[in-house]
């Protein structure tokens, strides 16, 4: 493998991916609120046109595409490069966002009659805001450039949750900004101290250069505490459940089901991409053990929740635990890492289409019910089938039923934990699946019980349709083909770096 | 075997055809009424695999392959024939059909109870086997008295520990293939020296346990009975039970003796079995009795798997689906009996005698289809201890079924026991059916000459007799009965599940410890120094 990247055929696309979101921040500005929507949503729709042309050229030719900007090569440019963990994650995004925007127009659209609000301006700036952030996180290579991007995803998510303008959710969101900044700060401390350390910020050079000192060490440390923040792993969680529990639905959903993949993705490709061939024997294990505990914490305060969205959030923390499973499970060249890595990104995958559609379901919930108190919804099934199939196969997925994503995602990692030995991560992915299962029988039980129920309003059609879709994705997840599998190893450093000492 | 093929996906297609139909508005209520026809082609495939062997299907690109063989065949065939007839009883009378939301989840439940029969790779088998399980709740338990909301809380969570354990089990199963397949017939060939069988095995047995109703993982089953409507019922305890029995039959190693793991599910099995007519003379709701009766024959299947599991007996698995079989049409018709008297304001007295001769026939009455299970898994009990104990579990069947019996007038006093009409007036066409299709079935394990001896006659008989003196003797004493709570063991779980959600509150506490600035600092911190340590 040579360390100069240039440009591959489709490179090009890389560029348009990250340009057309920014291009709509733009012109958004310029227009206005009722401009801004149009923009938003065209914009997505072309955005998805490009993650799929993106995934149509990554999978034929079987590799990563590159682009070198201006075409200078690292170290001297810098390159974009999408390999198919990132193809994959970039059409997440390209789905789940427009998804959120559909939703949203019920909310934040601007009627015809209405002035220019800036409510609905604030809301789909920053919604494109976080998808030209999370474009540049799945396909950058370099350390700098992902840090610029995940300023750009809290800058941009911090007015998502407090869109609304009231009072607890600004503390919310202002709790939301430090601990983001804290997590910055410690990214950027590291990322500095690697610069000096070896004169690049470039993935595949560091990875090249990589060598055990001490200023290595404690770059590692502090990059991956900061983006465990910024991912609210537990016991790191103090910001989510106001900041995502508070938030208007669609905004929620693009936080909890995108915004923390973010910088969990970026925590996989320290790890994976940048310092694969350092000794670091413990790191996998805090890592898991961390997960672990936001799996068991997670599971049961969200069992202990009154409300539906705070409930849905403490399961978000749950579910970000699970993720850090691929750690122990995913690293190193032992045949089972592909189970685990393979796991993992199902996982971040089901959990983001699942819980994006949960979050709109509770929306849709509490736009007809006028509460989301889950005592109160005694009967509420019948009234609303729809929302509550959204619920019941999103919840399949949390709770690793089958037929589900998540379902996909809990069978590789249990493998992978079999196979390796590493008995411990098994009791993990079993007791949070029980535990999963009380929270998701909790809310739908008592709706599906036979009482009378009054709705404050009829239930959105196209909201239905928009959440269940999403739903409906999570569950089809669990019957990707073994292509789709072969598409995430493309590029997958453990492959890449197999001749390495 | 073209037709066999096409007759082992519709198994799988024809009800899965009635459940697209149902998202359509235009067809979901033809859909749903006539999804009684939908287990044809399942009876259809299991006569034609009783009669041209085995026959099996892979599909790669759907990552799905199926098998049809003798043995399961036979369940099978008993099965679909269950759901056909008390699903046209259910669904063909016009006033009583069950509503929308419940029709559903019979057809889910249908289509996995269908499913485990034929699924042949783990992750299908999986997803057959949830089906089997979860949708079942919505069969029962959506209404909202206390009672059925309790009954289906405890039905979900040990269906969801069924599943915990299997997925678990299935993990291991699927390590130890050494080509990473994920048949059934490979992954349990592998099982024998795999280094995690020690682990392996105890988890299957808990997971199919747990469905079975095998002791300590009983108490969900006379719990949810009670709270089911007949029909429900019927095709439960008859036919969805016996996913459990089927993933026994497929998942022991049966080939490969381990006397150490036969003994211990003979062990489990015996004790399930007398255990459940114990509790069993207690009850007084006929349900709970039929209930803790399937949880008795259940375990004389455990047993007898266990028999066999010790001994390497390769007949084990036709004898014990035949056996499985019988319980199949018995329990299915015996659900349906306590619907009927519970309808029936004058009783015949012809009646009353067809519904104690199907009661026994779970103990062996001579000339039952019982009586043909108890010959046919005779060969699995051999030995001294393992035949008496044998011999004492079809005498507390009898003893069971005859407090059953005497039950039998009270139906209409619980809840939950009425019953479609057309299924009260076919009942006694149901009961024959029940007595005496066994039969055709039975030239797979064994021969009528042999079966029809008189010394075999008279070892069926003498069961029955000592469960009638026992009966009469249980008649004496009723009043000093202890007083048993529907579920037995389940109660103190469930206190002791009360208790635990009392901890939650310190949950409450570290999660507020954590969402203090200053103690979310510090363990910003404390992460970097363990990292940093970690690595050095």
């Amino acid at each position: 493998m040579t360390p100069t990247e240039t440009t591959t055929p489709g490179g090009a696309l890389l560029v348009l991916a990250i340009l057309l979101p920014s291009v709509g921040i733009l012109l958004s500005f310029a227009l206005g609120s009722r401009a801004a929507e149009r923009i938003a949503l065209g914009s997505a729709a072309i955005a998805l046109i490009v993650a799929l042309a993106i995934l149509a050229e990554v999978s034929r030719t079987g590799r990563p595409i590159v682009y070198a900007i201006a075409g200078l090569s690292p170290p001297l440019g810098i390159a974009l490069r999408a390999d198919g963990v990132s193809t994959v994650l970039l059409l997440t995004s390209a789905l789940i966002v427009p998804a959120a925007g559909l939703y949203a127009r019920a909310g934040f659209g601007t009627p015809s009659n209405a002035r220019d609000s800036r409510k609905a301006f604030t809301f789909w700036i920053m919604l494109q805001a976080v998808s030209a952030a999370l474009a540049i996180i799945f396909v950058s290579s370099d350390l700098f450039n992902l840090y610029v991007a995940l300023e750009l995803l809290t800058f941009a998510a911090v007015p998502l949750a407090c869109v609304e303008g009231r009072a607890e959710t600004f503390a919310a969101a202002l709790r939301y900004l430090l601990f983001a900044l804290f997590g910055s700060i410690f990214y950027l401390l590291g990322a500095a101290l690697l610069y000096g350390a070896f004169g690049t910020l470039d993935i595949a050079l560091l990875a090249q250069r990589m060598r055990p000192l001490p200023a290595v060490t404690a770059a590692a440390a502090l990059m991956t505490a900061g983006l465990l923040a910024k991912t609210a792993l537990f016991p790191l969680h103090l910001w989510l459940p106001p900041a995502h529990a508070n938030a208007p639905p669609p905004a929620s959903a693009v936080l909890s089901g995108l915004v923390v993949k973010g910088s969990f993705f970026l925590t996989v490709r320290l790890w994976f991409y940048v310092l694969p061939t350092l000794p670091a024997i413990g790191f996998d294990v805090i890592l898991g053990a961390l997960g672990s505990a936001a799996v068991m914490f997670g599971s049961v305060l969200a069992l202990r929740q009154a409300r539906l969205k705070l409930l849905i959030a403490y399961s978000t923390i749950a579910q970000i635990g699970y993720l850090f499973l691929i750690f122990p499970l995913g690293s190193g060249l032992h045949p089972w890492a592909a189970d685990g890595w393979n796991g993992g990104l199902m996982q971040v995958l089901a959990h983001a289409f699942a819980k994006a559609a949960m979050f709109l379901a509770a929306g849709l919930l509490y736009e007809s019910l006028g509460h989301d108190k889950i005592a109160d919804f005694s009967g509420a099934a019948r009234a609303m089938p729809m929302a509550f199939l959204t619920l019941g196969l999103a919840g399949l997925s949390l709770m690793g039923l089958p037929p589900s994503g998540g379902f996909a995602a809990k069978w590789l990692l249990l493998r992978a934990s079999v196979s390796s030995g590493q008995w411990i991560w098994a009791l993990v992915l079993l007791l949070g699946g029980l535990l999963a299962a009380g929270y998701v029988y909790r809310i739908l039980a008592p709706a599906l019980s036979d009482a009378a129920v009054v709705l404050k309003a009829p239930p959105r059609r196209t909201g239905e349709a928009i959440a269940l879709t999403l739903a409906i994705v999570a569950v089809a997840l669990g019957f990707a083909p073994e292509s789709f599998f072969e598409l995430l190893d493309i590029g997958r450093p453990a492959l890449t770096t197999a001749g390495l000492p | 075997m073209a037709l066999g093929t096409i007759l082992l996906v519709s198994t799988l297609a024809a009800p899965t055809a009635f459940f697209a139909a149902c998202f359509f508005p235009s067809l979901r209520s033809a859909a749903l009424a006539w999804q009684w026809l939908a287990p044809i082609p399942a009876l259809l495939a299991a006569i034609v695999a009783l009669a041209n062997g085995p026959f099996d299907l892979e599909a790669p690109a759907l990552k799905l392959s199926l098998r049809l063989d003798l043995p399961v065949a036979m369940v099978l065939a008993a099965s679909a024939l269950l759901w056909i007839a008390v699903g046209a009883g259910a669904f063909l009378g016009r006033g009583e059909r069950p509503e929308p939301r419940v029709a559903v989840s019979w057809l889910l439940t249908m289509i996995g109870s269908l499913g485990v029969f034929v699924a042949d790779d783990l992750l299908s088998f999986y997803l057959v086997y949830a089906l089997a399980s979860i949708p079942a709740y919505g069969m029962f338990a959506f209404d909202p008295s206390p009672a059925t909301q309790r009954a289906g809380r405890v039905y979900m969570a040990f269906a969801i520990l069924g599943e915990a354990f299997l997925l678990f089990g299935f993990g291991m199963l699927a390590a130890a293939e050494p080509h990473g397949g994920v048949r059934i017939p490979d992954v349990v060939a592998a099982l024998p020296d795999s280094p995690w069988r020690d682990a392996a095995l105890p988890l299957l047995i808990a997971g199919f346990g747990a469905k079975m109703g095998l002791v300590p993982l009983n108490g969900w089953m006379p719990l949810s009975y009670a709270a089911t409507p007949i029909p429900a019922a019927a095709v439960l305890s008859g036919a969805g039970v016996k996913a459990g029995v089927i993933g026994l039959i497929r998942f022991l190693p049966l080939g490969a003796p381990l006397a150490g793991w036969g003994e211990a599910l003979a062990v489990i099995g015996f004790a399930t079995t007398f255990y459940g007519v114990a509790v069993g003379v207690t009850q007084q709701n006929p349900k709970a009795v039929l209930a803790y009766s399937s949880v008795s024959q259940m375990g004389v299947i455990a047993a007898a798997l266990g028999m066999a599991l010790a001994a390497d007996n390769p007949d084990a698995p036709s004898i014990v689906a035949f056996y499985a079989a019988n319980h199949v049409l018995v329990k299915g018709a015996l659900f349906l009996t306590v619907g009927t008297f519970a309808a029936r304001e004058s009783r015949r007295t012809a009646w009353t005698v067809l519904a104690i001769a199907l009661a026994l026939s779970l103990a062996g009455l001579p000339f039952t289809g019982g009586a043909l299970a108890k010959a046919a898994s005779k060969p699995l009990f051999a030995g001294g201890l393992a035949a008496s104990l044998a011999w004492a579990s079809s005498a507390g069947s009898a003893l069971l079924m005859l407090h059953f019996s005497a039950r039998l007038p009270h139906a209409v006093e619980y809840d939950e026991t009425t019953s479609p009409a057309r299924l009260v007036r076919s009942w006694p066409l149901t009961a024959a059916g029940a007595l005496f299709l066994p039969y055709l079935l039975f030239p797979f394990v064994g021969a009528f000459g042999d079966a029809f001896s008189l010394s075999k006659i008279l070892d069926g008989l003498w069961p029955v007799l000592a469960g009638g003196l026992l009966a009469l003797g249980l008649a004496r004493y009723a009043n000093r009965l202890p007083h048993i709570p529907t579920g037995d063991t389940l109660v103190a779980g469930e206190g002791a599940f009360d208790r635990s959600l009392a901890s939650g509150a310190a949950f409450d506490q570290v999660d507020a410890v954590f969402r203090r600035w200053p103690a979310a600092g510090l363990t910003l911190l404390a992460i970097v120094l363990a990292l940093a340590y970690a690595m050095v």
